[in-house]
């Protein structure tokens, strides 16, 4: 072979000149199977090095759990000097900082206000709480409980629809007596939105804009380019609520059960009469708590549902175990959001100089604590790549209002813990778990159907969960 | 959770009552005009569009601009001819870096090719070899009727220039190349190839280790002997200094003008009419194609302060991309900018100097190759430039090429594109597959 032919083929191979890159995008990183961490290399101790480019990529935004694993193993505290911030990722460090709330603040870089306005997510301390309490409380305990039925009603009411042919909800063969739908559309995306706004006492043409106010407020909180839309969609809310208020501070609204009696208030009203420092809360105020809750109800419950139904639809032998003992479910809803939930970490600000494992972190530092990896710490759960519900060390009774340990087991981290803990955590809870409790008794023979859902870049395998919610579920399955 | 890119730092806080005290951002609103195509998103340029064809993104960048804050690529882009120019001769304010830099190897070996001994035998050994090595790889298709002058010829071109020049024996070239490519394609972005990029220079340092030695003992008439017996302060010459000379240097510039100049003169059969015709405007076509298609899209500088420019405040260490394919068809300085016209009037046709000629005619410009300087055309004791000696090579390789065929065209149902492999990298032509009958 000649000389000239020989440099042919090395240069063809350096550039993959006959590779197909259309589909693929090259410029980008490259994808790899998931579950192996890329290789960046080791240093002379045999430790791997990090790139911090790497969270820029397509491939750690499809799955960083590999990538987090190398940080908690070699990097508990990282420093990444690219993007100027410190990530930590064991879940011990995470928990003791969160629960340090003046130690390590929630005023960081980036912040909500401007689109969630004034809310306590910024705040710390004695301040926090009191904020937070003015309608953290109505979500809990009793308050809660006594809208368990309206909650199951709802639920029902959905689910009576996918019987209904009319609906278009679901797709019926007769001939073999199947329904098809795409599990997010028929319920998932609506249940959520359905209960907070009957929680909040929105009239049912909220229902429409609900969406639009949650996709942009929540993209404009990353500034940038979304602000401004954030901002609209904010004042719209804000022209939304503003009316009702108003007839709500005269009249408060009551959640009615079968028979037309009183429930409870609902949240509008509770803000309308609380009174603070002597003084009734302004509708600015009133605005911006309903802001965060129209942030908080949505999306985050609708993912676990959806990542709840596929991981067990994937899991069989744990589908059976839920379907013959109702209270799994609970244990089912918990062991998803450890196992894949929606929200990645929370950002903080240290008010001072603080060493952690080892690390010098100045004060006033960008902080990520990673709630996806502290779910996935082995120092607290033991093979937390696997999906179980019957998991011996993640608590999933009801969810403890301070603290994250009880009888030996840990707290998930996806609802965070200590001060800053999900105010909606209960709700939240009860939806998932109640919601496809009822699901589960009205439906038999539920299967994947694998031909509709979305395939992964071999266009083979089901695409993977990764990074948040599952998109579209579709399943198939038999009235019962 | 989403990557932080840095927020706008607020150096003065503003305090009631004084309104100067300064509004100062990093932040650039990017407002839709009415009546035009809507405004590039950042994540556009790193998309597969940006690669097959960038001239299309970079159109919206000029209309919209003088400058894009492209936020999610943390990076500011220039994209009008006089902008870029004026970035790329402002050393003052803007500093290019190493590609030992993008390796994070910054004080891997040292960068030799400003010596004049290295750059006379450079030119010298091009001169020799460039003839000799055309003819070569002309002869191995020329009796065949049919070539891809994409992988035959342009690819082939530069290396075995490169390894007749630096004195690599024929032997060793395909493994040199190899090591050498995956060197050269490393130091962008992609954390995969930058790994196989490291490893393949740890090997050419074990390459160049006895290579080295043997040289300086035995000097011969090559690149690789100058650097041996190199004297400059420091320490002596090693294996690293050399591979770091190589990775500076770059083959690319003249791989990819080779294939984009015969892409640009198949597709427009009565320009090469004109070219076969009049052989001195072979050199005008290599000209012109830097121009229309530069293999380099753009060129990156790095800001020494902040500095406010473009409309826009960059802040220390910024990285500003000067788009070359953007400022080359910049319709206001280019008359038909995204037309081919060998010979056009209004390009200069000598090597680019200073941001405006003393004529008033732009140049082309190519990242790596044909960047302004703003030194004199001809330094005291030096030779000619690389942008000159490139240009002539590539004259020469396309001589070669015309000399050994008649009747030169495109394979018939060939549909030929240029593109990008990756982001940052060569925008050329990777299959040229033409027929011809041998002389």
């Amino acid at each position: 072979m000649s000389l000239a032919e020989d440099l042919r083929k090395t240069v063809a191979a350096a550039y993959e000149v006959d590779a197909d890159t259309a589909s693929t995008q090259t410029f980008d990183f490259p994808l790899m199977p998931l579950g192996t961490a890329y290789d960046m290399g080791r240093d002379a101790n045999g430790v791997p090095l990090f790139d911090p480019r790497i969270f820029d990529s397509r491939e750690f935004q499809r799955n960083p759990y590999p990538y987090y694993r190398i940080l908690r193993d070699h990097y508990p505290v990282y420093h990444d000097k690219l993007h100027n911030c410190y990530f930590v990722t064991r879940y011990n460090d995470i928990a003791e900082c969160y629960f340090d709330g003046l130690g390590y603040n929630t005023i960081p870089k980036g912040s909500s206000n401007h689109v969630l306005g004034n809310t306590q997510l910024e705040l710390s301390g004695i301040e926090h709480s009191r904020r937070r309490n003015l309608y953290g409380r109505h979500l809990v305990g009793a308050a809660l409980t006594k809208r368990i039925g309206a909650i199951c009603k709802l639920a029902n009411e959905m689910i009576d629809e996918w019987f209904n042919p009319e609906s278009g909800m679901t797709e019926y063969d007769p001939a073999t007596g199947k329904y098809t739908m795409e599990l997010g559309k028929a319920f998932a995306n609506e249940f959520p939105i359905r209960v907070v706004c009957q929680v909040l006492g929105f009239p049912d043409e909220a229902r429409d804009k609900f969406y639009y106010w949650y996709k942009y407020m929540m993209g404009g909180i990353g500034g940038r380019d979304y602000e401004q839309k954030g901002l609209m969609a904010r004042q719209d809310l804000e022209d939304f609520v503003e009316s009702i208020v108003e007839e709500r501070r005269l009249k408060p609204n009551f959640l009615l059960d079968d028979e037309g009696n009183e429930v409870a208030p609902d949240i509008i009203s509770e803000l309308c009469k609380t009174i603070v420092d002597g003084d009734v809360l302004s509708t600015e105020e009133i605005t911006s708590n309903i802001a965060l809750i129209v942030g908080g109800g949505g999306e985050t419950t609708r993912g676990a549902i959806l990542n709840m139904w596929y991981l067990l639809l994937q899991h069989p032998d744990q589908m059976e175990a839920v379907l013959n003992n109702d209270p799994l479910w609970d244990a089912a809803f918990h062991e998803t959001l450890r196992h894949s939930s929606s929200i990645g970490g929370q950002p903080r600000q240290n008010t001072f100089d603080v060493e952690l494992q080892g690390v010098k972190v100045p004060a006033g530092s960008l902080m990520h604590m990673v709630d996806f990896s502290a779910n996935h710490d082995e120092r607290i759960f033991t093979d937390p790549e696997k999906f179980d519900i019957l998991r011996n060390d993640l608590y999933s009774e009801k969810i403890l209002r301070s603290g994250y340990k009880k009888d030996g087991r840990t707290n998930h981290m996806a609802f965070g813990v200590g001060p800053h803990l999900c105010p909606g955590a209960w709700i939240s809870h009860q939806e998932g778990s109640i919601g496809s409790s009822i699901m589960s008794k009205r439906i038999k023979n539920v299967r994947i159907a694998t031909e509709r859902m979305a395939k992964d870049i071999d266009g083979v395998s089901l695409a993977p969960i990764g990074l948040g919610a599952i998109n579209e579920l579709w399943l198939e399955f038999e009235a019962m | 959770m989403s990557a932080d890119y840095g927020s706008p730092t607020v150096e003065h806080e503003a305090t009631a009552g004084d309104d100067e005290a300064g509004y100062r951002s990093y932040e650039v609103y990017q407002r839709e005009r009415v009546g035009s195509p809507p405004p590039v998103k950042p994540g556009q340029l790193r998309t597969q569009d940006y690669l097959d064809d960038p001239y299309t993104l970079l159109a919206n960048l000029r209309h919209y601009g003088p400058s894009f804050r492209d936020w999610q690529g943390n990076a500011f882009w220039i994209t009008h001819y006089n902008d870029v120019t004026s970035v790329l001769v402002d050393s003052a304010n803007f500093a290019t870096r190493s590609k030992r830099w993008f390796y994070g190897l910054a004080t891997f070996g040292r960068d030799l090719r400003n010596n004049v001994p290295f750059l006379t035998a450079q030119a010298a050994g091009i001169d020799k070899h460039a003839p000799v090595v055309a003819r070569e790889i002309v002869e191995a298709f020329a009796k065949r009727g049919t070539a891809d002058l994409a992988t035959e010829f342009a690819a082939v071109f530069p290396l075995q220039l490169l390894g007749r020049t630096w004195g690599i024996p024929d032997a060793d070239l395909p493994v040199f190349a190899e090591r050498y490519l995956r060197m050269q394609r490393g130091f962008r972005w992609n954390t995969a190839n930058q790994e196989a990029g490291k490893q393949a220079m740890l090997q050419l340092v074990s390459y160049f280790t006895p290579l080295l030695a043997a040289r300086r003992a035995d000097p011969q008439d090559d690149v690789l002997s100058a650097l041996a017996t190199l004297e400059i302060d420091g320490p002596a010459i090693d294996a690293h200094d050399v591979v770091a000379t190589l990775l500076e240097g770059d083959h690319e510039t003249l791989h990819g003008a080779l294939a984009n100049m015969w892409f640009l003169l198949l597709t427009h059969p009565e320009q090469l009419d004109m070219v076969n015709n009049t052989r001195r405007l072979v050199k005008y076509a290599y000209l012109e194609t830097l121009r229309h298609s530069t293999p380099v899209l753009s060129g990156e500088r790095f800001a020494k302060r902040e500095v406010e420019r473009f409309g826009l405040l960059i802040p220390e260490g910024a990285l500003v991309i000067c788009s070359a394919a953007g400022a080359n068809h910049d319709e206001t300085i280019f008359a038909d900018a995204d037309q081919f016209i060998v010979g056009r009037k209004d390009l200069v046709q000598r090597e680019p100097r200073g941001q405006y000629r003393a004529d008033g005619l732009p140049a082309g410009i190519t990242p790596a190759l044909g960047t302004p300087s703003k030194f004199p055309a001809l330094p005291v004791g030096r030779p000619r430039s690389l942008y000159a000696i490139t240009r002539d090579v590539a004259t020469i390789a396309s001589h070669a090429l015309l000399d050994a065929t008649n009747n030169l065209q495109l394979a018939k149902d060939a549909h030929p594109t240029l593109k990008s492999r990756g982001y940052g990298e060569l925008h050329t032509c990777w299959h040229l597959p033409v027929t011809f009958s041998a002389k």
